[in-house]
């Protein structure tokens, strides 16, 4: 489980987080949702490592984020995080050498799933491609969680299809997934739990199917009642 | 160890093409401004064998290798390459930020230590300065056997390693004579580099307030080490070899604190 | 595609549950006859992956369709449609009554006297027969 105490930072006299708690279950699809600028990203980068806070812990499976976590965590952030002079066989190549969780049957068959040519040099992707391949080599570890930021954003619709097919497949198989996303319609159906974030805060946190049975709301009612009270 | 060595391999070859660019850079023009110089040159003789032996008689002017390099022209590109290196002490971090990747977020999250990262963009810095300077060394010879195809045996006359090194005022400073000043100069070259990557550091860790606290960490590190210095040069009882190694034992703590200030800060401060 | 089936897409509105949404479409395939008694169905996985569904979904949809003895699951064989006549009939019986409410609740409003509409539903019963006489065929086998 990731587990997400209080967190807070403030920027330049900004609080971007004003306390952000939540959890996220292994096996289990987590949604982080809020409007462009809430912080959503802040989190992710906060979780992983990447960014500072000024209070709060961060704790997966009861330990604290470390260099070694990042074999059982993988992080895929909104942008490309390898040379632009990389051939894309290559960067798995650079993964292999350093990840000891890389799974070189699962990179193959992620490559096969996204149709990709592993000879294309990194820097010659158009955005879906690239939005797919950085999907590749987040998935491609044997990692026990998966951070994803915005893996829809302003990728065309053909890629966005193949991006969400990931999740009903059994390449997630028991992962916990946490990603965050403010384009909410295309993933509804595929979510376990939704964290909803608004003002540096979590205002609500629930089970997707329960909402449904226990309110008739779909996420994004539930959404509206969030933004728009 | 070995995802260090992967780094710096890493570090090294995507700086490949420039490093090739530079030795290309190098070769082309001082073998080019070599030839240019001694065709002049043996124009030049050929007249004044002309003149002088209407006036007083033959008398065959030699010149040697040494000879033909002093000048500004020759060691231009050896000062490009110098100012591009130096460049590239700010941009090995840089680069990892800007730009359409983000490498800086693969580089953070590598299972490997956060040190890893900082030593193999150190030891690439000193491999390219190393490399650039063999690389010259190497063509010295080269140019000088050049020159012995290209110029008759009557002008010819042959020049020592030394005189040609000692010939051009850019090869005499890269090239010291004895060991203890080169050691040294190098030495001192790295301290300086590891000084600026704290710096960039702390620059990273802090955005707007880390210009501040980098430029002042820079200052502080230059200023201790050269007032001191200059303290004892001026009326102090100590002896020149003893104020040296005093120099060098303060160079030796700013470098330390340098490298644990980077290594902290890359741990616990920095933000992508 | 196993079972020689072809499961498209369905599409799932988001204010239900949708375990409870993939029940409702096999028990529509029951009824309709396109699944059989004793049919094999794919795995949690592969449904999952055939519907673009959420596998936890699936995972619940088949625990509730097995609480409901809707499919059977005999130690490590994939899961079956049940065999059981009274559980399919009661399902026929439980979407055919649904379909009649929703029906008779429309029809209402609409003020037209019971002779007239049972009349109306017969003739285009009779006309469905004639231009689709297959589907009908073999949900009358049941």
């Amino acid at each position: 489980m990731i587990e997400v105490v209080n967190l807070r930072k403030s920027y330049r006299r900004r609080n971007v987080l004003n306390g952000v708690s939540f959890t996220a279950e292994k096996g289990q699809i987590t949604c982080l949702i809020g409007i462009n600028g809430a912080g959503k990203s802040t989190v992710l980068r906060a979780i992983m490592g990447l960014t500072q806070v000024n209070s709060g812990t961060v704790h997966i499976d009861g330990r604290p984020m470390s260099r070694e976590l990042y074999e059982k965590v993988s992080f895929i952030p909104d942008r490309l995080t390898m040379p632009l002079g990389m051939k894309m066989e290559e960067a798995m190549q650079f993964m292999a050498d350093f990840y000891r969780s890389w799974n070189p049957a699962r990179a193959k068959e992620l490559i096969q799933f996204f149709q990709l040519n592993g000879n294309e040099k990194i820097g010659h992707l158009s955005k879906g491609t690239a939005a797919k391949f950085n999907l590749a080599i987040g998935l491609a570890q044997d990692s026990e969680y998966v951070l994803m930021d915005e893996p829809f954003s302003g990728i065309d619709m053909f890629s966005r299809e193949q991006i969400a097919d990931v999740f009903s497949s059994d390449l997630l198989d028991g992962r916990g997934v946490l990603l965050t996303t403010h384009e909410i319609a295309e993933m509804e159906h595929l979510i376990d739990k939704a964290v909803i974030m608004n003002n540096g805060t979590i205002s609500r946190e629930f089970d997707c199917e329960q909402i449904r049975s226990d309110e008739g709301k779909s996420i994004v009612d539930v959404m509206r009642e969030v933004y728009l009270a | 160890m070995s995802h260090y060595l992967k780094l710096v391999h890493m570090e090294i070859h995507r700086f490949r093409y420039p490093l090739a660019a530079m030795m290309g850079l190098t070769l082309v023009w001082q073998m080019v401004t070599l030839i240019i110089h001694v065709n002049g040159k043996l124009d030049r003789a050929a007249d004044a064998l002309i003149h002088n032996l209407l006036v007083n008689g033959a008398a065959l002017e030699r010149f040697s290798f040494a000879d033909m390099i002093p000048g500004m022209l020759y060691s231009l590109p050896i000062l490009a390459c110098i100012a591009a290196l130096s460049v590239y002490v700010f941009l090995i971090w840089y680069r990892d930020w800007y730009g359409r990747v983000s490498f800086i977020y693969r580089l953070l999250m590598l299972p490997a230590s956060r040190k890893h990262v900082y030593l193999a963009k150190l030891t690439a810095i000193v491999l390219l300065v190393l490399g650039m300077l063999s690389f010259q060394l190497l063509l010295l010879p080269v140019e000088q056997w050049v020159f012995k195809l290209i110029v008759p045996a009557e002008h010819f006359e042959a020049s020592t390693f030394g005189d040609v090194v000692s010939a051009n005022l850019v090869l005499d400073v890269l090239l010291p004579r004895n060991f203890d000043r080169f050691a040294l100069s190098y030495l001192l070259g790295i301290a300086a580099v590891i000084v600026i990557f704290t710096a960039i550091l702390l620059e990273r860790s802090y955005r707007l307030a880390g210009i501040l606290y980098a430029v002042g960490y820079a200052s502080i590190c230059t200023f201790v080490f050269l007032y001191t210095m200059y303290l004892m040069w001026t009326g102090s009882y100590l002896y020149p070899e003893e104020i040296i190694a005093i120099e060098f034992a303060i160079g030796i703590l700013i470098t330390a604190v340098s490298i644990w200030l980077g290594f902290r800060l890359l741990k616990k401060k920095i933000t992508v | 595609m196993k079972n020689g089936e072809v499961w498209e897409e369905v599409a799932f509105n988001n204010r239900d549950p949708v375990y409870l949404q993939v029940v409702r479409h096999f028990k529509e395939r029951i009824v309709t006859g396109r699944l059989g008694p004793g049919q094999v169905i794919p795995s949690r996985r592969d449904l999952g992956a055939m519907l673009k569904i959420n596998p936890n979904t699936a995972q619940r949809a088949y625990k509730e369709m097995e609480e409901l003895r809707l499919i059977v699951t005999e130690g490590n064989s994939p899961s079956r449609i049940t065999s059981d006549g009274k559980i399919l009939r009661s399902i026929r019986s439980e979407l055919l009554g649904e379909a009649v409410d929703r029906f008779v609740s429309t029809a209402k409003i609409i003020d037209v006297p019971m002779n007239e509409l049972l009349e109306l539903v017969k003739a285009k019963y009779l006309e469905e027969i004639e231009n689709r006489p297959n589907e009908l065929q073999e949900g009358n086998q049941s």
